[in-house]
């Protein structure tokens, strides 16, 4: 069991069965997991705005560069009208982080590396960017279907290919975040299973092979965490800026 | 006045050293990583996404082969579309 690599990713509840008509709505391990993440990135924030003493302490550094980090993301992404959508993007980046890197602890839960949450979590911003885009652009934001200097002939074709194009942006920002993360988990617990298997003899191999993959795992959690909030201001930056 | 004066100038010359470190950095930090890791999964949804939509299109009208078979090759053309796309934007970052 415990060398199943695909057990770690099993989802169980935790304390009683809760069914509100007929939807189950038990606490289950993603669910304390997440949790977790929020109140790490509550605390963080709490604590490293609290005291505002003129040398930063490392809490206020971090907090800080949290801030000015995701702040330069929207402003060279999506320009100075996305700015008051900061904290919708803060909020995001921050939560996938802090779920990634949370993930990377030993004996934790990687909720990322569940496909219905990543998928969730990129249908808000696919709904909300498209929404925004309307309330922006009225009718108009629809041109965006339609590129500029197309023989008519080919447009019906074209549309289509565009529309196809647009729905694709959700299933992409959601699978290559639940791909990363669930192939790094799959092949860090692969590797740890053959320092087992081989002993003391041949076990050091893979051993150092796990811990090269762990120092890549936790780029690839940052990485991704970036990626997802670089393409929301991307997409912001479409919805708020046509033709750009 | 004279004191500053000077440090502005200095200030200056400060400010755009920085600016050099970060036009460097640019080109070889993380994001080109993370760019490169999202090119590969754009194509993959389009062609998913594509075929997704003849599917049910298929079921809905009953012309079962026909309009996945038109779908997937535009969902392979819209993926195509959006590694252009991509791509292009990094060419006019660059």
């Amino acid at each position: 069991m415990a060398l199943n690599p695909m057990h770690q990713f099993e989802v169980y509840k935790i304390g009683p069965e809760i069914n509100i008509s007929g939807i189950n709505l038990s606490f289950t391990n993603a669910s304390l997991f997440m949790t977790i993440s929020a109140v790490l990135i509550l605390s963080l924030m709490f604590f490293g705005t609290k005291k505002k003493s003129l040398i930063p302490s490392k809490i206020e550094l971090i907090t800080e560069m949290s801030y000015s980090f995701v702040a330069k993301m929207i402003n060279d992404t999506a320009g100075s009208s996305a700015r008051s959508f900061f904290p919708f993007i803060f909020t995001l980046f921050m939560f996938v982080l802090f779920c990634n890197m949370v993930g990377m602890l030993p004996y934790s839960f990687t909720v990322t590396s569940h496909i219905i949450v990543t998928f969730i979590l990129a249908a808000v911003v696919f709904l909300g960017v498209t929404v925004i885009g309307f309330v922006k652009h009225g009718i108009k934001y629809l041109e965006l279907f339609v590129p500029k200097g197309v023989p008519i002939i080919l447009l019906p074709l074209i549309v289509i290919i565009e529309i196809i194009s647009y729905l694709s942006r959700p299933v992409s920002l959601s699978v290559r975040l639940f791909a990363n993360m669930m192939a790094g988990h799959t092949m860090l617990k692969v590797f740890g299973g053959f320092v087992i298997s081989l002993g003391l003899l041949g076990g050091w191999l893979p051993l150092g092979f796990s811990v090269a993959l762990t120092g890549l795992e936790i780029l690839v959690a940052f990485l991704q965490a970036y990626v997802f909030a670089i393409l929301t201001c991307i997409y912001l930056n479409d919805a708020l800026n046509l033709h750009h | 006045m004279k004191d500053l004066k000077e440090i502005s100038t200095r200030l200056k010359i400060a400010k755009k050293k920085i600016k050099g470190v970060d036009e460097i950095k640019r080109g070889s930090n993380a994001a080109s990583l993370g760019k490169a890791l999202k090119i590969s999964t754009e194509l993959v949804a389009a062609v998913v996404v594509g075929s997704t939509i003849g599917f049910l299109l298929d079921n809905w009208f009953g012309t079962k082969p026909l309009l996945i078979i038109c779908f997937f090759f535009m969902g392979v053309a819209a993926g195509i579309l959006n590694v252009i796309k991509s791509a292009k934007k990094m060419h006019n970052k660059l």
